[in-house]
């Protein structure tokens, strides 16, 4: 090609506080092609796209439209330039008709000052036709399907003449009739001459739409390459790494009693489709079961499920012979089952409240915190402060506020207070997000710990490495499947691709 | 962050704001709140309210008066005086023919000691209604309602007190003032079961049932009301409280309006809130749920349970403060007693002055206590400061003190910020970096 | 199961509107049921009844439901009438109580205020702030259209007065709302107090005892005789509010200014990726709510009284607050909504003489209409989805 690219990026590099999002990232796209960044949750993929649509300003490094340099102040700029994007929460108005929701702010006026609504049907169903879409112009965004949903996002791009189309993890939110959808309209686009931006971390998808890939690692760019001759191992493997894995020295695991049954359960999502689609398995007593899977398959349902805190559709749980079922997180709790949450600020702890508060967050009302209604502080001190020291929380006292920690001295209040209690089953779901690798170290080593000491550990977890250090047996959750059960010693690539939806037999 | 729930099926959920769930409408100030309990010791409300009477001093100013004096008289008004002179006095012991030498003049046929017994009339119900504020608050809720349930209170203390005429005194006492709390707790609840069911948002309910109850009195003790007065019908009032359910007068001559024993039901009511909220389980869920409801619930805590009983308990201290009122010195409701009542309105001033804390809030009803004991028509000398105008400078400073608990939440904020304290909304560029 | 999953149950059983409409259906009828022996009622209970059927109507309307609307409002009104007539075949205070053209008018007149202030505060609302101050921004109007038509000597400036200081009160409610991200209530309720405080303050100092002069210049009325007893003399106020309404309605539903108000009250991240200033859009609703809501206070006291006096404005600003809600935030709603109240109001003065009790029910009947709609058990009430959340721009 000797037309120069349509859009450029050179060196960008983006620093936020303990993170270094981009780190002098070049990325070039062509007119009429799609091209693909891929990249796991926190390689920098939206960072990147967000300095091009705007929303951020770069630290350093360039950006070039058709052979010139911009700067990118704002998104209505960006718009302006030719730039849109459709995000993965999609920016539209749900009480809002599909009309509305695309000339919002570019409205047609009549007479000045009144909003002329059949010109506003007429231009929206002028592109949409361009492009072959096919969408109702008066439905309201909340009525339509989430697939439709999306082809408003696009359609609201192309009204305003974007020549560049982002699109962030467009098929996390769609079912696969969708998606096929979705990359028919894509073609269409690039036959127009519109060039696009797909940003996910599904490899199958990649290789079926892109006309050339660029992976992201951790904020550097690994390489560009085309889509002729790329694998999906070859693309997992550079998506992945080949890092130092923190392997935690344990010795084989003995399975015991059955402790954790789940059979053929199934869970909503707040939209009231199926999230957790007839799963089975179970933990015995003495391992780690580790559910890999990318973020949005269904573990967030499966793990509110279990710990009591949302509804089951269908199917049983069963702790120890116990019937879980329709428990509430309270009755949960006192059946024997523990629970690390994945947001401990949000949800493991109550940020203002001291360490001994939060330690004893789930039993205050039991004796030795309480009696009658009554609480105990000086008991409670007493055993708070020693907790505290047999976890080696540092950063504070038993009446420190719970916001004065650091996160991995939080986390380790929340795993203090979690196996003190000593439950049967302990779930932990992203045990180690945002945390250095001491407290990491930690973590790993307390969750062996609570293995040997005869417990069942389900570890639900986005980070590769974690579930393939610690767990004696690995399944692997898709789209509200288990669709793999894999040995601990599987490789990144074959429990990669199980991830990423590609099917492949493996025998257990 | 998008605000609402565009389908979204993968990512991290977005950095919702630290509300309760049921979030239909204006979100509860929980998340702003936490920050309150901290905020800055005693220096930031004592700056407040010097502020605000600052900027109510500019507004006499501009009008032609002299702010000092004017200050100065309210403060007289008040009989905070009274604690500035010293000599020689006594005081009876009650119960024998013996007295106590004291150092303070406790003759209340002297303007100063008269007008202190006045403050701390006002003030007893002004802890209360504060409280019912600040529990609320403390679990996450707006209670607007004050008024609302002390009104309902005060209805349902004048009605037990008039009748049942041979009950022993004590008993009727206690009767009375039990049963207009729980009618306070009734009123309160119904706000709070609403809210924990249908999430409907509790100022609204709340505002309502005020609106509600001062019809709902309006029309009971109204001319050819059901509980008007049996003795004149010309007059829209109730019947007379019965002598022995009175509180007893403690300071002051009791047929002009002595301070009575209820004085000690409220600084008790100050002990038994903090006692409540720090040292019991029910304390400790309540809290969980004001500072964090998801996190609560993830500890096995039941929200709508805690929302409910919260708003029932605040209920609970409003309604007592109506029946401490008309037990304690009012002995009669009538219908323009209903209509220009506004103690539990005060009450939302002082629980946000006092940062919904026990000791604040007992400072902070004793300020406006003095506050509008002072500028009343009885206290204020009409020469300096005409005491009409005073009550309007009253209603600015309270308003002002309003504005800049509002403003200083925001002060707060960047300073907590500038010192790296995670708080929503802040650090969501990190989190967007993934 | 819990009171919630219950709660939720019986919405999904009985979609909830279609349950109301036949309640005001049924209501209507009973209205006219009621006066007849053996029930043979008190022409207020008809009456009482038929209000409900109205409420009912104006709650579904609100809502879409066109024809279950307009037919409960009408079997109101013919339950209503009816019920009169039943009545005064037995009783002889009818004739003071239902004089229809003197309560029609008062009707218009007690809902007038409601409906400016319910107009600037659903605009407000629908850009996602909340705005409890209503009564105060309206209190303000009332007390500076009084000076300001005194100290110029003409009403159009007592107008103007107004109009500046309901923008001065709203002024302060905007920036600590949106600037200093204060909570949106308790800035409400200072504006209440604030408002209360400056206007009594300076009434008594300005006018001390003998109050507003008697010869306040007033607003005029609209004298067009052949329309009638009811619509040939009302305040030119009244005329201005029902343009107002309409203005009100295409503006928020027919051009792009109210799509994008309603974008920034609904979503505004989203109304800032395409461009639109939430920060300015905010301000500027806020801005006009005050001016309306003080303009239809300057009604209550140079249009209709003739006077000021403390707090002459008595709660209509939380009335007017309900009226958006009951409303569903539309101003035909909105509207309709403050001629019920205000007509409960009229009512409520018209019966004080032969019913002084139930008099005071038909005050209160605002507040427990609008509980129950906020309750939601039947029929939600759907706010503006961001309003009362302050927005971060990041």
């Amino acid at each position: 090609m000797d037309e120069p690219p349509v859009l450029e990026l050179r060196g960008i590099t983006k620093q936020f506080p303990g993170v270094l999002a981009n780190d002098h990232i070049d990325f070039d796209l062509r007119r009429g092609e799609v091209h693909a960044l891929l990249g796991e949750n926190g390689a920098g993929k939206s960072t990147l796209m967000s300095i091009l649509y705007g929303l951020y300003t770069a630290d350093s490094g360039q950006i070039l439209l058709n052979g010139k340099p911009v700067s990118i102040t704002s998104p209505k700029h960006a718009i302006e330039l030719g730039i849109g994007m459709v995000h993965q929460h999609f920016m539209l108005i749900p009480v809002m008709t599909v009309t509305e929701n695309i000339v919002l702010a570019n409205e047609p006026v009549h007479l000045g000052v009144l909003l002329d609504e059949s010109a506003a049907e007429k231009r929206v169903a002028d592109v949409a036709k361009t492009f072959s879409f096919a969408v109702d112009p008066h439905a309201r965004i909340q009525d339509i399907t989430v697939g439709q949903q999306q082809r408003v996002e696009i359609l609201k791009a192309l009204y305003r003449n974007a020549d560049i189309v982002i699109l962030d993890e467009p098929t996390a939110v769609l079912t696969p009739q969708e998606a096929a959808e979705l990359f028919e309209i894509l073609r269409t686009l690039t036959r127009e001459g519109i060039s696009i931006i797909f940003i996910t971390h599904k490899l199958n998808e990649v290789l079926e739409i892109a006309d050339r890939i660029t992976v992201l690692r951790r904020g550097k760019k690994v390489e560009t390459i085309p889509r002729e001759g790329a694998t999906e191992a070859a693309l997992a493997r550079a998506m992945v790494g080949r890092e130092v894995l923190l392997r935690v020295d344990k010795k084989a695991g003995q399975p015991g009693e059955l402790l954790l049954k789940v059979e053929d359960l199934s869970v909503q999502d707040d939209r009231g489709l199926e999230a957790v689609r007839g799963v089975t398995f179970d933990v015995r007593a003495g391992e780690i079961v580790g559910i890999a899977g990318v973020d949005g398959n269904g573990q967030s349902e499966l793990i509110d499920a279990l710990t009591g805190l949302r509804n089951v559709a269908g199917g049983r749980i069963s702790v120890g012979g116990q019937d879980l079922t329709h428990a509430s997180a309270r009755q949960a709790l006192d059946a024997g089952m523990g629970h690390i949450p994945e947001d401990r600020q949000r949800r493991g702890l109550v940020l203002d409240f001291n360490l001994a508060e939060n330690l004893a967050l789930h039993d205050y009302d039991k004796e030795p915190f309480s009696r009658f209604g009554w609480l105990n502080p000086r008991r409670w001190l007493q055993w708070a402060g020693g907790l505290l020291k047999e976890f080696d929380v540092r950063g504070g006292g038993p009446t420190t506020r719970g916001a004065s920690l650091s996160g991995g001295n939080q986390q380790k209040v929340v795993i203090a207070r979690e196996v003190s209690r000593d439950p049967s089953v302990l779930v932990a779901a992203q045990p180690t997000r945002g945390l250095d690798v001491g407290a990491i170290e930690f973590v790993h080593r307390r969750l062996v710990e609570q293995r040997d000491a005869g417990k069942a550990v389900l570890l639900v977890s986005l980070e590769l490495e974690e579930i393939l250090s610690l767990s004696d047996r690995i399944l692997v959750l898709y789209e509200g499947r288990i669709v793999a059960e894999l040995p601990p010693d599987a490789s990144e690539e074959e429990v990669g691709i199980a991830m990423t939806g590609a099917r492949r037999e493996v025998a257990v | 962050m998008s605000d609402q729930g565009p389908p979204t099926g993968s990512a991290p959920t977005p950095q919702a704001p630290l509300g309760s769930d049921p979030e239909a409408y204006a979100p509860s100030v929980a998340g702003q709140l936490a920050f309150y309990q901290r905020a800055g010791g005693i220096i930031t409300p004592l700056l407040t309210a010097v502020v605000a009477f600052l900027a109510g001093g500019l507004v006499v100013l501009a009008t032609g008066h002299n702010p000092l004096r004017t200050y100065k008289a309210i403060f007289e008004g008040a009989g905070l005086n009274w604690f500035f002179h010293f000599g020689s006095y006594h005081i009876d012991l009650p119960f024998t023919n013996h007295h106590i030498w004291f150092w303070w003049d406790t003759n209340t046929n002297h303007t100063a000691a008269y007008n202190l017994t006045q403050t701390l009339l006002t003030t007893t119900p002004l802890i209360l209604t504060g409280l019912a504020v600040a529990f609320a608050f403390r679990c996450g809720l707006f209670n607007i309602g004050g008024q609302g349930q002390y009104l309902v209170g005060a209805i349902v203390g004048v009605y037990v007190g008039s009748r049942f005429t041979d009950m022993a005194h004590l008993p009727h006492v206690i009767f009375g003032l039990t049963a207009a709390a729980l009618a306070g707790a009734l009123w309160g609840s119904i706000a709070g079961f609403l809210k924990a069911t249908v999430g409907a948002h509790e100022v609204i309910t709340t505002i309502m049932l005020n609106w509600i109850a001062y019809w709902g009195g309006s029309y009971l003790f109204g001319r050819g009301g059901p509980l008007q007065n049996h003795v004149n019908k010309a007059v829209p009032i109730s019947d007379d409280v019965a002598p022995g359910a009175k509180l007893a007068a403690i300071w002051g001559n009791p047929h002009l309006q002595a301070l009575h024993s209820g004085i000690f039901v409220a600084l008790g009511a100050l002990v038994v809130f903090y006692i409540i909220l720090n040292r019991t389980t029910l304390g400790y869920e309540v809290r969980a749920v004001g500072f964090n409801p998801e996190a609560a619930r993830y500890g096995g805590i039941s929200v709508a349970r805690n929302f409910i009983i919260a708003m029932a308990i605040s209920g609970l201290f409003a309604g007592l403060a109506g029946g401490l009122d008309i037990l304690g010195w009012q002995f009669r409701l009538g219908v323009l007693d209903v209509q220009v009542s506004n103690i539990g309105f005060i009450g939302i001033a002082v629980a946000l002055l006092g940062r919904n804390t026990a000791v604040g809030v007992g400072f902070a009803a004793l300020l406006f206590g003095a506050l509008l004991t002072g500028t009343s028509t009885r206290s204020l000398d009409p020469n300096i400061f005409p005491p009409q105008l005073a009550g309007n400078l009253a209603l600015m400073i309270q308003a002002l003190v309003l504005l800049f608990v509002g403003a200083d939440l925001l002060i707060l904020y960047i300073w907590q910020a500038r010192k790296k304290v995670r708080m929503p909304g802040l650090s969501r560029a990190a989190d967007e970096a993934a | 199961m819990s009171a919630m999953e219950y709660a939720a149950r019986v919405r999904e059983k009985w979609s909830g509107n279609v349950i109301i409409a036949r309640a005001g259906l049924a209501l209507g009828l009973f209205a006219f049921v009621v006066a007849l022996p053996p029930f043979d009622a008190p022409v207020w209970v008809p009456v009482f009844v038929g209000f409900l059927a109205f409420a009912a109507g104006i709650w579904v309307l609100s809502r879409g439901m066109r024809r279950p609307g307009w037919t409960a409002i009408g079997f109101g009104i013919v339950g209503i009438g009816l019920g009169v007539l039943a009545t005064r075949a037995s009783s002889s205070n009818i004739d003071q109580v239902v004089v229809w053209s003197a309560l029609l008018s008062a009707t218009l007149v007690w809902a007038t205020p409601l409906t400016y202030a319910a107009i600037g505060g659903l605009f407000c609302e629908r850009s996602g702030i909340v705005n409890i101050g209503l009564e105060g921004m309206m209190l303000a109007g009332a007390f500076f259209a009084a000076l300001g038509a005194d100290k110029f000597g003409n009403w159009e400036m007592g107008l103007v007065c107004a109009a500046a200081a309901g923008a001065g009160f709203a002024a302060v409610h905007a920036v600590m709302c949106i600037n200093l991200r204060a909570d949106q209530v308790v800035s409400g309720f200072a504006i209440n107090f604030l408002a209360l405080g400056l206007t009594g303050y300076f009434f008594i100092d300005i006018y001390g005892e003998n109050g507003t002069p008697g010869d306040l210049p007033r607003i005029p009325d609209v004298n067009i005789n052949f329309l009638g007893s009811v619509f040939g003399h009302l305040n030119l106020m009244i005329w201005v509010s029902f343009a107002l309404l309409i203005v009100a309605h295409i503006t928020l539903f027919h051009t792009p200014v109210g799509l994008r108000i309603r974008s920034v009250g609904e979503h505004p991240r989203a109304a800032d990726t395409v461009g639109i200033s939430v920060y300015g859009t905010r301000y500027a609703a806020v801005i006009l709510s005050g001016i309306l809501a003080a303009l239809g206070g300057a009604y209550l006291s140079i249009g209709y009284l003739g006077s000021f006096s403390e707090n002459m404005t008595a709660g209509r600003g939380y009335i007017a607050l309900a009226a958006v809600i009951f409303g569903n935030w539309r101003p035909f709603g909105a509207f309709a909504a403050a001629l019920l109240f205000g007509g409960s109001t009229a009512l409520s003065f018209r019966l004080q003489q032969p019913w002084p009790a139930p008099s005071v029910l038909f005050q209160a009947l605002p507040y427990v209409l609008t509980l129950i709609a906020v309750a939601g058990v039947i029929g939600r009430s759907v706010p503006p989805a961001a309003a009362g959340r302050p927005y971060v721009k990041q």
